[in-house]
């Protein structure tokens, strides 16, 4: 059995760490060879559930735009300008599926995805107050929702730092 | 290798000192913004024997902040007459022949800390925290002071009236985010219009605004003497409560609380600017500007992302710091309440 990808990035970490970092004299290189180890640390955090994740995050964005797709449909007849983002949601949901699991092709869809949530925000925003718009805040907490959990995820350098106890706190709130 | 290039320029621009030697040339780790480097330089003057430190700042093959290199120096150069401390600031030389690179020269100053790690944590600067928090607030308050105009710093570019320097900070990280982002950025584009429609309140004045002041950016002795303020190059004029926001951003409290800087409560925090300066921080205008500064570091995170995916660097931190822009979205989507 060979070492997984996460093995080796720890191997690489280590390497840094133990043979590489001591011998170097340069507080430049020493800083440059540590924020190497703090780049691989961030890539092994997620290198294991890369797909999974992207994976979940499509599905989570298809279904919010679902969902705001039947909120806005319905109250197109009384707002033309929601007409675009109705075509843009149907039009990415349409897209054939890419079978591929390569990360590159599920980035590429999550994009695809997200660029529309972009739009979707700005018009509920537009609608915001407007009579039969009631469903559009807790459709927009859905997706900020769903931000949220997205921004939470990997390893960040501040997490042992400037955001130590609000990173805590946040994973806290998000699993409650 | 820079050492025989550093002598070469010294000696053009000391033509009459003789037998300049340049020694113990090393790049100082950060700056992801412009290369920082320090040396020892020896000569002769009429006959007495002179020797000095000095820090180089040139430019990087790319950086996370394309700024003019000359806005920097002539700020610095205001700053230092106005009795603000900062190191004192000798040649700007744009010519790349002679370091590859554009590059200005200025005074080391000797014997501080910048390491914002080592001056919250230090036990010898630990007992000085109150003092260094008091200074920081007076210095802010001066800066804030400078008469701009009278040193000719209006090529920073004058914000139309008061109420006009919101905007204006809203067009210019906007305008980036639009050119470097390379995905989606929802949670940007959202802050963008919280922005617009929570404008603050009209500058008390229009002032010369640091727009990097914050723990790391300054140069602290032992005795906790603030001895230095660095990193001018985002120098730009506007509403003084923009520095008090940037200075507040999670990103700078470094210690994982809610201490501003990691040195103050927040409220020790407003109390010491606004005594320092006799300007009242209405605190929604102060929350305006921390919810810009959060936007400010991802929009320069981002421009550090793309200069490394485009290949302009192999720099590991540019490709570091575009991996950090999630929990800045974090921090806004606190801010702004969503």
């Amino acid at each position: 059995m060979r070492p997984t990808g996460l093995e080796s990035l720890r191997g690489l970490q280590a390497a840094l760490a133990e043979t590489l970092i001591p011998e170097l004299t340069s507080v430049h290189a020493q800083d440059a060879a540590q924020t190497m180890t703090m780049l691989l640390e961030s890539l092994a955090a997620e290198a294991d559930t890369a797909v999974a994740d992207l994976t979940a995050d499509i599905v989570a964005v298809e279904r919010l735009l679902e969902n705001a797709r039947a909120l806005v449909a319905e109250l197109r007849q009384r707002n033309d300008k929601l007409g675009a983002i109705v075509s843009e949601i149907d039009g990415v949901l349409r897209e054939a599926g890419d079978a591929s699991l390569t990360i590159s092709g599920l980035t590429a869809r999550n994009n695809r995805l997200r660029a529309v949530l972009e739009r979707l925000l700005c018009r509920l925003e537009d609608l915001r107050g407007e009579s039969g718009s009631e469903g559009t805040d807790a459709l927009s907490r859905e997706v900020y929702r769903h931000l949220r959990r997205v921004a939470l995820r990997g390893w960040s350098f501040w997490d042992v730092a400037s955001f130590r106890e609000r990173i805590v706190r946040a994973r806290a709130e998000l699993s409650a | 290798m820079l050492a025989p290039r550093i002598e070469a320029f010294l000696r053009s621009r000391l033509p009459e000192a003789a037998d300049i030697t340049v020694s113990g040339v090393y790049r100082i780790p950060g700056g992801a913004s412009r290369e920082t480097w320090s040396f020892d330089a020896a000569w002769r003057d009429n006959g007495a024997a002179v020797s000095r430190g000095f820090i180089l700042r040139r430019d990087p093959d790319a950086s996370v902040l394309e700024t003019e290199r000359d806005l920097e120096f002539r700020v610095i150069g205001a700053a230092h007459v106005s009795g603000i401390p900062v190191p004192e600031v000798y040649w700007l030389e744009e010519d790349a022949s002679w370091l590859d690179r554009s590059f200005f020269v200025m005074e080391r100053i000797e014997g501080c800390e910048t390491n914002p790690t080592k001056v919250l944590m230090d036990p010898g600067l630990f007992v000085h925290h109150g003092r260094i928090s008091g200074q920081l607030m007076e210095i802010l308050a001066r800066i804030h002071e400078i008469d701009w105009q009278g040193h000719d710093l209006g090529f920073l570019g004058v914000p139309a009236d008061e109420s006009a320097c919101g905007l204006m900070e809203i067009e210019r990280w906007e305008a980036i985010v639009d050119r470097e982002a390379l995905e989606p950025q929802p949670v940007l584009r959202a802050a963008f219009r919280w922005l617009r429609r929570h404008q603050p309140r009209p500058a008390q004045r229009i002032a010369l605004v640091h727009a990097d002041y914050r723990t790391g950016n300054f140069l602290c002795d032992p005795e906790g003497n603030v001895r230095g303020i660095l990193d001018w190059e985002m120098a730009h004029l506007g509403d003084p409560l923009e520095d008090v926001g940037w200075f507040a951003i999670r990103p700078w409290r470094w210690l994982g609380n809610e201490l501003v800087g990691g040195l103050m409560e927040r409220t020790d925090f407003i109390a010491r600017y606004e005594a320092a300066s006799g300007l009242p921080a209405d605190l929604e205008s102060v929350r305006f500007w921390e919810v810009l500064g959060n936007v400010k570091l991802a929009a320069i995170f981002l421009t550090g992302a793309r200069s490394f995916t485009e290949g302009r660097t192999r720099a590991p931190m540019m490709a570091f710091l575009g991996r950090n822009v999630a929990r800045l979205e974090l921090e806004i989507m606190d801010l702004i309440g969503v």
